[in-house]
């Protein structure tokens, strides 16, 4: 089955990124598909490169697991609005608004709400995962 | 064509959950689905009547709402208890259906994708 993955919550903020990353997981181990994984709202952070993660937390890095998902060949769509109002800008927004640097880490994109839109339309299933 | 359901469940300003559910939902209407929104528990009072965004330096929420059937939104529906409780006066600029549980039940079960993006 072919599933559209919505996150909504901030990484350490809210468990939405744990669990939303436990059913990909899931989902690909079960030899099914992901359509895309969409960051709407708060959920823009988890693009964010710079994050540090503490050192004595067992698999908390957050972004190397969405990666390795990435690796897989699934998409992880960050909203464009959501994402540059709070800081997450690729190069070519960076250099738009005159920034210093890209801050979207490797692995993710910046793409429009329509691309929630088209995933859910071709997906058999849509999962959010709230804050 | 899928059929769309987008839960606005909180207060308007407060956050811009409201505003990016009705953005998502307009964008979802471009793209030929049937889209209705429903409004409850502190989302109701994303139709109260006599909103001035402007004065904290927000878009009007009920401006937003006003545009949603240039947008083929046209499906608006909000919980009947939650209107009562809260003593909302809903904007006589809007057509908006009061509807009870066991009808927001049947909405939610014949939806194809329900999107409540929480924050």
């Amino acid at each position: 089955m072919n599933y559209a993955i919505a996150v909504h919550g901030a990484p350490y903020a809210s468990e939405a990124a744990a669990h939303a990353l436990s059913f990909a997981d899931a989902v690909m181990a079960g030899g099914h598909s992901i359509e895309r994984v969409f960051f709407f709202h708060e959920g823009a952070y988890q693009g964010l490169a710079t994050q540090v993660p503490p050192q004595d937390h067992f698999n908390i890095d957050m972004v190397k697991r969405w990666q390795h998902l990435a690796g897989q060949g699934v998409e992880l769509g960050i909203c464009i609005a959501s994402g540059i109002k709070r800081g997450i800008v690729d190069k070519a927004e960076s250099a738009r608004y005159e920034l210093e640097h890209p801050t979207l880490a490797p692995g993710f994109e910046l793409v429009g709400l329509g691309q929630l839109i088209a995933a859910i339309n071709s997906a058999e299933r849509y999962v959010e995962f709230p804050a | 064509m899928k059929r769309y359901l987008f839960i606005i469940s909180r207060s308007p300003y407060a956050s811009s959950h409201a505003l990016e559910q009705l953005e998502a939902a307009m964008v979802a209407a471009v793209f030929e689905a049937s889209v209705a929104v429903l409004f409850r528990d502190e989302g109701a009072w994303n139709l109260q009547q006599d909103q001035t965004g402007g004065s904290i330096g927000q878009k009007t929420l009920t401006k937003v709402l006003d545009a949603l059937p240039a947008y083929e939104v046209e499906e608006l529906y909000v919980c009947a208890d939650a209107l009562g409780t809260l003593g909302v006066q809903i904007d006589p600029s809007l057509t908006v259906k009061p509807i009870n549980l066991t009808e927001q039940q049947s909405l939610i079960s014949t939806s194809d994708a329900v999107i409540t993006a929480q924050p």
